[in-house]
């Protein structure tokens, strides 16, 4: 009887060690069927037809594998959730993430390096594939200060500079590309219309860390020390802003309360010509149909202005997806093709960009008939999606990443609440200035 | 002075302090009213505020000067929000969560309650006194280990986890308490000796008498299943279990970001509406029930 | 032999109850005393595989924190202003509702509605209607676009337009708004107790005044408050541990910056710290911020008892 047990015993781990035999480097995924959990924050009626299409899709090639695609909320649900059910292990296979996500989840070392994956002979990536990427959007997987890789893009968004075609038209101004010409172009829009504060920056944690990346002053590092952004290139540009907003020149929406597209879109005495906001947002910027059923001026789009126009460098924002480390080998293989298959689609990431106004992670939607048909369309009224995409799109060049880091999301966090503080100061600015920053160092280093 | 003048005089002097006490007490009960119309002013204006910004255009909501009244009224914001949010089916869920956690709820209140009121044990106020102190803990505590128990006992995405964890609550054994305690102890004594049995005289004598109570506790605990928010966003969130508020943060939140307010607000009205109805049909027992719970607190 | 009998029987019906408490209230309050004592203890590092040294480094990292003494204040200013102003309001309704017949049902009605609804909804609504849009308050260049319905109010009488939760606004103005919208919160609740309580005075000690002709603030001070005080001690005391749980009303209103544009982080409570902490996956930290609110309400309730003790009367 003890035998018969001690037998089956062996057995039992024999059978378990060989469903655990698939090396993710080299074997690929063995036809088994396996359920793969997907978690997203895709709505939209329409976004969610070219999911589920693109399921089926997939579904005709792998049939043994059920895609389970749940909505999970926002992105911050979905950190808070994931980070409680890898306590008990239950955490889905694969999930949008963004990048400061990724580093909380690797705490319990829980997500799927991509690396042995991509280079796998049977499932990875062909050179092709890979260079199909967008090379900045392809890039922020391995930004975790290892090396390696560990997220795909999915779609993505970036800054842009929206204004008002018809003023600047009239006024014979011209759109700055460089943060100078905003200083002269702001003079002059407050010289024509006093009451106007010329520029709108919706995000002030992305205007600090951009301007970092185009000084090429330090913000952070993936290694110790994380917190590098209290320096001197910093805090000067800090305080040419500040001198900005004291003139009237530029608000953001922390300051002004509310979002500033608001302002750029209104047709009322106080306007911004100008705003900087998310190129994923561009039916915010386009002003109300007036009563004779056409927009009371034409949008203009253009790409961020720069410090040094021949070193461009702007934020690129949006999902990607990890995948989930999982007992079962095959799990992590399904989970990968199917990730393989939503990145590298043309059909799919092209329509997906049609439906959500986000950019594409890969290049090769430019051939897709439809996707050029859409661009073609692009003007400053009803077609401004496709135009804020177009000047997205020529961009692609100037992505940065900032590194990620256990730790990271707390920085961006920090520089935000800094960069707002100190817009607003009206005395002793330098000295709340160095105050400010050192507040927003003390608070990272305690957070750790 | 006769006596017949100074009774007339005092006769005089009482008529006019009625009078004047008339007079105080209309001026009183006007001021009464006053205070009390203002105050309801203030405590509806928010109201106000979200039912009009449900049936606004979302162009209407975010325009620079707030319309008191909506130039266009927008019903189709609600029809939107029952649809967008599939509200009937979230209100199934809700409505059997609601149901069976109250039941069960109650039923463990009951018997928790009677051993605490009528039953002789050791260390029963110090357990009592360990109960209430529990109720002084921040929730959020509890959510991080529970969360751990519930997955591994496999019951993520079901029914169950969104019924059993908060079957116990102080709170209502509290409330109970103080009820039964009313409940003279010579017709427990009486029924001992005509041979009832303590189940029987819980059932037939103490639950009738404390119904007001249990009343106020069902609507409590139903209105806490519909407005409970964080812990089954957390351990229920897909299609077939969501219950209503969760519903309605995931059907609203855009990829972007960006919420369309009114139809959330007319969500809000739609899902607080039964809750409203509720409460205004069944107001008397929660005051009954409260009004007998409290007295010797 | 009766007395052991009514033993076991208590257990048996105590026994639901407790294998429910102790697996979802008592395990967690010892599994919160054991993640505080882990330094700098995440659920996440230890799904990893990561171990933590044993020691109170939890604690001193709360207490030294630079802001702590900030969420303190807070908790505390907005307990003593909100309880005792919800409370006498809340009194005052309640009185006034008991003595009046015509309209009595519609107007508790009324005052019930805020206890059923969504408070991050109504939330959302109160932080609109005190919300300024606009730049450089204060300053030559001062604009504002939308004051905000509060802000149309006061100038409809001719105020000035106060800067409540805006960049630059100050402390004062933020506490107010806190301290309006908790207390009209809280409002109900008491309303509901306080009215129960009412109609469960004998009205023989009002025939008795009546007779008497004692003026009505007299009433209400030496005969129903008395009457009252089970209740009174009841809404306090819960009102006092509500207050130091303060939080989601301060998002409602401020968002997850809690706090103005200008000065993030300002009105930070308690249990917003213990938030911080656990979005961070800082659990041991988060446990040991709320052991020490713990022992902040446990204290602060024992006073109260001891107070109502000497004043309540039954």
């Amino acid at each position: 009887m003890k035998k018969l047990i001690s037998m089956l015993l062996v057995l039992m781990m024999v059978l378990s060690c060989a469903s655990a035999l698939a090396d993710l480097t080299t074997d690929g995924y063995d036809g088994s069927a396996v359920t793969i959990t997907f978690y997203h924050i895709i709505n939209k009626d329409n976004q969610l037809e070219v999911l589920n299409n693109a399921i089926a899709e997939f579904n005709k090639e792998y049939p043994n594998i059920t895609v389970n695609a749940e909505n999970a909320g926002s992105y911050n649900d979905i950190l808070k959730r994931i980070s409680e059910e890898i306590n008990g292990g239950n955490q889905p296979n694969i999930t949008f993430c963004y990048a400061d996500h990724v580093a909380e989840y690797n705490k319990a070392g829980a997500v799927q390096t991509l690396d042995e994956l991509i280079n796998n002979p049977v499932v990875g990536l062909s050179d092709e594939q890979k260079a199909d990427f967008v090379e900045g959007y392809y890039n922020e997987g391995m930004s975790f200060g290892d090396g390696l890789m560990y997220t795909l893009p999915f779609y993505k968004s970036t800054e842009v500079l929206y204004y008002d075609a018809t003023f600047f038209a009239a006024n014979g101004l011209t759109v700055p590309t460089t943060w100078d010409e905003v200083e002269e172009v702001c003079a002059k829009i407050k010289e024509i219309d006093p009451k106007s504060i010329p520029l709108g920056y919706d995000s002030e944690g992305n205007w600090f860390i951009t301007m970092t990346e185009q000084y090429g002053s330090d913000y952070t590092s993936a290694t110790e020390p994380h917190y590098l952004f209290d320096n001197d290139t910093n805090k000067a540009f800090v305080k040419k802003f500040n001198e900005w907003y004291q003139k009237g020149y530029v608000t953001t929406a922390g300051l002004y309360g509310a979002y500033t597209s608001g302002l750029f879109t209104s047709t009322d005495e106080t306007r911004c010509y100008m705003c900087i906001g998310s190129s994923a947002g561009a039916t915010y910027q386009r002003p109300k149909k007036g009563d004779d059923g056409n927009y009371p001026f034409e949008v203009g789009i253009a790409t961020i202005p720069q410090v040094d126009p021949a070193n461009r460098k702007v934020i690129s924002q949006g999902p990607s997806v990890c995948i989930f480390k999982k007992s079962n080998p095959q799990e992590v293989l399904a989970s990968w093709l199917f990730v393989k298959y939503l990145t590298t689609n043309t059909d799919f990431q092209a329509n997906f960009g049609m439906q959500s106004g986000y950019m594409p992670a890969i290049k090769s939607v430019l051939n897709n008939a439809d996707f050029q048909a859409y661009l073609a369309k692009a003007d400053g009224g009803d077609n401004i999606a496709m135009l804020s995409m177009k000047v997205g799109m020529d961009q692609t060049d100037a992505y940065y990443t900032s590194p990620v880091f256990e730790g990271s999301s707390v920085a961006r966090n920090q520089v935000t609440a800094l960069m707002t503080k100190c817009l607003g100061l009206t005395e002793n600015v330098d000295a709340e200035i160095d105050a400010a920053f050192q507040d927003a160092i003390d608070e990272c280093e305690y957070a750790n | 002075m006769s006596q017949k003048s100074i009774d007339i005089m005092h006769a005089r002097d009482l008529r006019k302090t009625t009078l004047k006490q008339n007079i105080f007490k209309v001026l009183g009960l006007g001021g009464v009213y006053l205070f009390l119309f203002i105050m309801a002013l203030i405590v509806l204006f928010p109201f106000y505020w979200m039912l009009i910004s449900s049936v606004k255009s979302l162009t209407e909501y975010r325009a620079q000067v707030p319309t008191l009244w909506p130039r266009i009224i927008m019903l189709g914001n609600y029809v939107e929000a029952f649809t967008a949010a599939n509200l009937g089916r979230l209100f199934l869920n809700t409505l059997y969560v609601g149901l069976v956690s109250t039941l069960l709820s109650l039923f463990i209140t009951i018997i928790t309650t009677f051993a605490f009121a009528r039953l002789e044990f050791k260390g029963k106020n110090l357990l009592f006194g360990a109960l209430l102190a529990t109720m002084m803990i921040p929730g959020e505590l509890f959510t991080i280990t529970n969360y751990i128990t519930v997955s591994d006992f496999g019951w993520i995405n079901t029914y169950t986890v969104l019924i059993v964890p908060f079957l116990v609550s102080v709170f209502y054994i509290y409330l109970l308490r103080q009820n039964f305690m009313q409940i003279p102890s010579e017709l427990y004594l009486a029924a001992k000796v005509d041979g009832t049995s303590d189940w029987k005289y819980l059932w037939k004598v103490m639950v009738p008498l404390a119904l007001p109570t249990l009343i106020s506790i069902t609507i409590l605990k139903m209105m806490g299943s519909w407005n409970s928010y964080i812990w089954p966003r957390l351990v229920a969130n897909d299609e077939a279990h969501r219950l209503v508020t969760n519903g309605l943060r995931n059907a609203f939140t855009d990829t972007s970001g960006d919420v369309n307010y009114p139809v959330q607000m007319a969500a809000v009205a739609l899902v607080s509406a039964p809750l409203f109805l509720v409460f205004v049909f069944l107001r008397k027992y929660i005051m009954a029930g409260v009004s007998r719970s409290g007295i010797k607190g | 032999m009766v007395e052991s009998k009514q033993q076991w029987k208590a257990w048996i019906y105590l026994a639901p109850a407790i294998v429910l408490l102790l697996i979802f209230t008592v395990w967690p309050i010892i599994n919160t005393v054991r993640m505080a004592l882990l330094e700098n203890y995440s659920g996440l590092k230890a799904a990893g595989g990561a171990t933590f040294n044993f020691g109170i480094g939890n604690f001193e990292k709360v207490i030294t924190y630079r802001r702590f003494v900030q969420c303190m204040k807070n908790t505390v200013l907005l307990c003593v202003f909100t309880v005792p102003i919800s409370t006498l309001l809340a009194l005052l309704i309640a009185v006034a509702l008991h003595s009046i017949k015509p309209l009595q049902k519609a107007l508790q009605t009324i005052f019930f509605l805020p206890y059923v609804t969504n408070s991050i909804a109504i939330g959302m609504v109160f932080a609109a209607m005190f919300n300024i849009v606009g730049s450089f308050f204060g300053t030559e260049n001062e604009l504002i676009v939308t004051a905000g319905i509060i802000n149309n109010v006061i100038e409809f009488f001719g105020g000035k337009a106060v800067n409540w939760i805006n960049y630059g606004s100050t402390y004062t103005a933020n506490m107010f708004v806190m301290i309006v919208y908790i207390v009209w919160n809280a409002l109900p609740f008491k309303i509901l107790i306080l009215l129960g309580g009412l109609t469960g005075i004998n009205k023989q000690y009002y025939e008795a005044a009546k007779v008497d002709s004692t003026p009505r603030a007299r009433v209400l001070w030496r005969i129903t408050v008395p009457l009252l005080s089970p209740m009174l001690a009841y809404v306090i005391i819960t009102g006092f541990i509500g207050g130091f749980k303060e939080y989601t009303s301060i998002v409602g209103i401020f968002g997850e910056r809690m706090g103005p544009a200008s000065d993030s982080g300002r009105m930070n409570t308690m249990v917003g710290f213990i938030y911080d902490s656990l979005s961070n996956n800082n659990q041991g930290r988060a446990s040991a911020a709320a052991l020490i609110l713990f022992g902040i309400i446990l204290i602060v309730t024992l006073i109260n008892l001891q107070v109502s003790k000497k004043r309540v009367h039954y």
